[in-house]
């Protein structure tokens, strides 16, 4: 009975806080106050103020987690809706998204190595690109920290949302369908809820590309570790 | 009975998860579970096995509702802290940079594709 106060309370807090985020979010929508970053800033706070351990708090917090595998499975279905898009823009998408994954994993790669980080932080970086419970899955499976890859996730989603307008009138890149593909392959679903805001086609071109690019990203990340790390 | 059917559409989603974790499992393979169960399903629905209305319901409830689910998984931040004053700041800005420069290479190659697609028409 005692066991399962925490458990429950761990739950209904996880789940308040949640509600309460977004509804902040839906008040203040910057990228900085995503329910995400704002959601899990209050967590650990709470949890340091109370004093209450993180293997107490997930007790309860597992239940929640356990519903993150299903979750990726469930995003096959917005990518098969999309097959129309996706047999249209076969060649581009492919092409986009391999170029931009070989990219941000060998941007992330080589200073990290160069800087002399151990494996298990660089393997904790390299999955950033992708959505968050994709990275953790990688960061799991290629000896990384999931809890950490989660915040290289935030920085890339965040990161890239605020700099693309920047970066994409310095270097030229204006067509909506190659912005949604770099949104997509660069900031996963916060870059995809961005180019939504642009237009139809670049938000559909950045929700197929983001999951393209996990997927990519799953087969080639632990590959390449095993190459980097030998 | 709409929460029945949530459950049972969620339950189906369980399904080709753990039939994904025990492919990686039996075969020793590097791709996490959940791709394989994702990509699994992905074949179900264009081999016309699993109809998207089967579990329409509970995958758009769990794919709206993503950031409550790994909430706990990132709040396990707290046990890594420290991590954020020494190497893991470098880190930070290396994957600012490095996503800028994914941000660049994609955008350029759809690009210069759909360039030369148009020039040879």
């Amino acid at each position: 009975m005692n066991e399962w106060l925490p458990a429950l309370a761990a739950l209904a807090g996880t789940v308040a806080v949640y509600q309460g985020t977004r509804w902040f979010y839906r008040r203040f929508p910057y990228p900085m106050t995503l329910p995400i970053v704002t959601g899990t800033i209050t967590i650990v706070l709470f949890l340091l103020a109370m004093d209450i351990s993180y293997s107490t708090y997930m007790s309860g917090g597992q239940w929640i987690e356990k519903l993150l595998g299903p979750a990726v499975v469930a995003l096959a279905l917005p990518l098969y809706k999309q097959r129309q898009t996706v047999k249209k823009y076969a060649f581009v998408l492919t092409a986009g998204v391999t170029a931009g994954a070989v990219a941000g994993v060998l941007s992330g790669y080589v200073p990290a190595r160069w800087l002399g980080l151990d494996d298990e932080l660089i393997a904790t970086v390299l999955p950033k690109s992708v959505t968050t419970p994709v990275a953790m899955d990688i960061a799991q499976t290629t000896g990384g920290i999931p809890a950490v890859a989660a915040v290289f996730v935030m920085v890339a989603g965040i990161g890239g949302v605020v700099s693309a307008s920047y970066v994409f009138a310095l270097t030229g890149i204006s067509q909506s369908l190659a912005k949604g593909i770099a949104f997509g392959a660069a900031s996963h679903a916060i870059g995809t809820a961005k180019a939504l805001e642009n237009s139809e086609l670049e938000g559909t071109a950045g929700s197929v590309a983001m999951t393209l690019s996990a997927l990519f990203l799953s087969f080639i990340t632990p590959l390449l570790t095993a190459i980097f790390f030998s | 009975m709409q929460t029945i059917r949530i459950v049972f559409h969620i339950a189906i989603l369980f399904l080709f998860y753990y039939t994904g974790v025990w492919i990686q499992e039996a075969f020793q393979l590097m791709i996490p579970g959940s791709i394989i169960g994702m990509l699994l399903l992905l074949g179900c629905f264009s081999l016309n096995i699993v109809k998207p209305a089967w579990l329409e319901q509970g995958t758009s409830l769990l794919l709206s509702h993503m950031p409550l689910l790994f909430l706990p998984v990132t709040a396990g931040i707290i046990a890594h802290t420290s991590l954020f004053a020494g190497e893991g700041l470098w880190l930070v800005v290396i994957a600012y940079i490095s996503t800028l420069l994914v941000l660049v290479t994609s955008g350029w190659t759809v690009q210069l594709l759909l360039k030369r697609g148009t020039r040879d028409e």
